[in-house]
């Protein structure tokens, strides 16, 4: 029998759960205003008894800033990637089970619309809506949604050929019930590995646009935001880029590693 | 010939649809090109004029027949914010661009043939787990962080590059490549990152293949084996990848370009998304997104050309 839990996916999850744990936890230890408290005497300090990890430009603590940074950016990556399965599932559904021209049209506009870098089109509709947090989202959530479509595509059109849709068809079973009762169950495994690993994929996008200040707008925390603010002091406080660079690189490297966790679980074919 | 034929319709088929999809995110999307030249606050009959003067109020159909018809006799219109024609604009940044793309194409697969083959030979050992992990590490910051860094390390530190702006390759090659450097070390670690976990992947089931047990029987040395009929065998689906990444590159270069201040394409895409330059937007949007398609166009046509068994009837 193969080994079912790999200790890479054990690190990932522990990581992936003081994330969390991070996140939640923020504003119930820590009065209310400490996020925003500022404090001129204490700009810019390095790491210390009283800020564990310095403070920035402002005199905030930075262990509390990247704390609820990490709020916002679980926040949009999670609606994002929930909203690009929304959107992706029923293309992908569709064109996995009906194929022939209807496929052929949609995967058309899916592979056109894949044609746009992610971060480009995620950019574009930030900023043609107005940034903002729902607008951050709904910009992650639509650039995502082709590759989602694509892959459930894939996956609905291997389910829809297996002997079990041919009997539930002989028994009568009409299309929607197929579709949802029969084929939909069998391809959430592939969906919820795909999704966990598009949740990586959409704390970097949320970072860069907001980084370039088309994502979260302050006074709301954000590990890009903080980057970008970390610019002008790099010098003279490295702390300031290193605090956000890091909590990003802990909440990704989690998600990449329980990636092969869920896929062991979920998706035994995939090995 | 019809191959060739089908092709090419299909081009013109996806440019078309690449056309219409940025025309509708820039158009349907609140905020137009007059309120953008006259501000929120201007005055509403002067804004109704200058919609009708600009055509901004004859039905969406026009206005994209407009658009599409102008871009097909060479005139891209102007950019708003720079005041230029905005098809000279997209000429020249293309070309600074294009240095940092080749650069950071080159780093990567420069550092992840080698690290990918190292990973596959050892397999198991260390030696994979370092390489593994160092890729998994270069997946999971942000390209700007790498960027930051960077300045911070080779620029302020060490001196060793400037950590801004860009210098015109005709004019003097070494001061451009310099100035690309850092920006194409950035973009190329998360791909280096990825073609690495590629290289390993591919190299290793080529390793387990009957040929190179072949080759071992017949005395060959492990050098011989590895660098020259396994890795033969493997550079194709990696150099396929690698092609298939030019389109995250183009986003990528959005972010980096900025932080550099590297006036190229992504620099000149955040000045038009950033200032709601809807023509420059339309127009960077459109050729990103050709680029991408056009990319991935010519590395399947390569594909087929190097791997004569999957060549089509």
């Amino acid at each position: 029998m193969k080994r079912f839990i790999s200790p890479k996916g054990i690190i990932g999850l522990a990581l992936i759960i003081l994330v969390i744990l991070a996140a939640v936890l923020a504003p119930l230890v820590l009065p209310a205003d400490f996020a925003t408290r500022m404090s001129m005497s204490a700009r810019l300090r390095p790491p210390s008894a009283a800020h564990w990890l310095g403070t920035d430009q402002l005199g905030r603590d930075l262990l509390y800033r990247v704390m609820l940074g990490g709020q916002t950016s679980l926040k949009i990556a999670g609606a994002a990637v929930v909203m690009s399965v929304i959107l992706g599932l029923p293309i992908g559904l569709i064109a996995g089970y009906y194929r022939g021209h209807v496929d052929n049209l949609l995967m058309r506009l899916v592979d056109t619309l894949l044609s746009f870098p992610v971060l480009l089109l995620a950019l574009t509709i930030s900023a043609m809506l107005g940034p903002s947090l729902p607008n951050t989202i709904i910009a992650i959530g639509v650039a995502f949604s082709p590759f989602i479509a694509r892959i459930i595509r894939g996956e609905a059109l291997r389910v829809a050929q297996m002997p079990y849709v041919e009997a539930a068809r002989a028994a009568g079973t009409n299309d929607l019930q197929m579709v949802l009762r029969h084929i939909l169950p069998n391809i959430m495994p592939p969906i919820i590995v795909q999704a966990t690993l598009s949740l990586a994929f959409a704390i970097l996008a949320e970072a860069g646009l907001s980084f370039l200040g088309l994502g979260t707008q302050p006074p709301q925390s954000s590990w890009g935001l903080m980057i970008q603010a970390s610019r002008d002091y790099l010098d003279v406080a490295p702390w300031t880029a290193l605090v956000p660079g890091a909590a990003v690189a802990v909440t990704v490297l989690g998600l990449n590693m329980s990636g092969d966790i869920l896929r062991d679980v979920f998706d035994p074919r995939a090995n | 010939m019809t191959y060739i034929l089908n092709r090419l319709l299909s081009i013109a088929l996806t440019l078309f649809l690449i056309s219409v999809i940025t025309f509708s995110v820039t158009t349907i999307l609140p905020g137009d090109v007059a309120t953008m030249i006259m501000g929120t606050q201007s005055n509403p009959v002067a804004l109704a004029g200058l919609r009708k003067s600009l055509g901004l109020e004859d039905p969406l159909i026009v206005q994209y027949g407009r658009w599409i018809g102008g871009m097909l006799v060479g005139d891209w219109g102007h950019s708003l914010i720079f005041k230029s024609a905005i098809s000279e604009l997209l000429v020249q940044k293309i070309k600074a661009s294009s240095l940092i793309v080749v650069m950071s194409m080159a780093i990567a697969l420069a550092c992840a043939i080698p690290l990918g083959v190292w990973a596959a030979v050892h397999r198991g050992r260390w030696q994979d787990a370092v390489s593994t992990n160092v890729a998994l590490v270069g997946v999971s910051l942000p390209d700007f962080f790498w960027g930051i860094m960077m300045i911070l390390l080779f620029a302020r530190t060490l001196g060793w590059f400037p950590s801004s702006g860009f210098a015109d390759p005709s004019v003097n090659l070494w001061l451009a490549v310099t100035h690309a450097f850092l920006p194409a070390l950035a973009l190329g670690l998360g791909l280096m990152a990825l073609l690495t976990r590629m290289t390993r992947s591919t190299m290793t089931g080529i390793l387990g293949q009957e040929f190179i047990r072949v080759g071992r029987a017949k005395g060959l040395s492990e050098r011989t084996i590895v660098w020259r009929y396994a890795l033969a065998n493997a550079i194709g689906p990696v150099l396929t990848v690698a092609g298939l990444q030019v389109g995250y590159l183009f986003g990528s270069i959005i972010v980096v370009e900025t932080l550099f201040n590297y006036t190229g394409m992504g620099w000149l895409t955040y000045q038009a998304l950033l200032n709601r330059d809807i023509p420059l937007i339309q127009a960077t949007v459109f050729v990103i997104a050709a680029v991408v398609m056009l990319t991935n166009l010519v590395v399947d046509v390569l594909y087929l050309y190097f791997d004569p068994r999957i060549r089509l009837e």
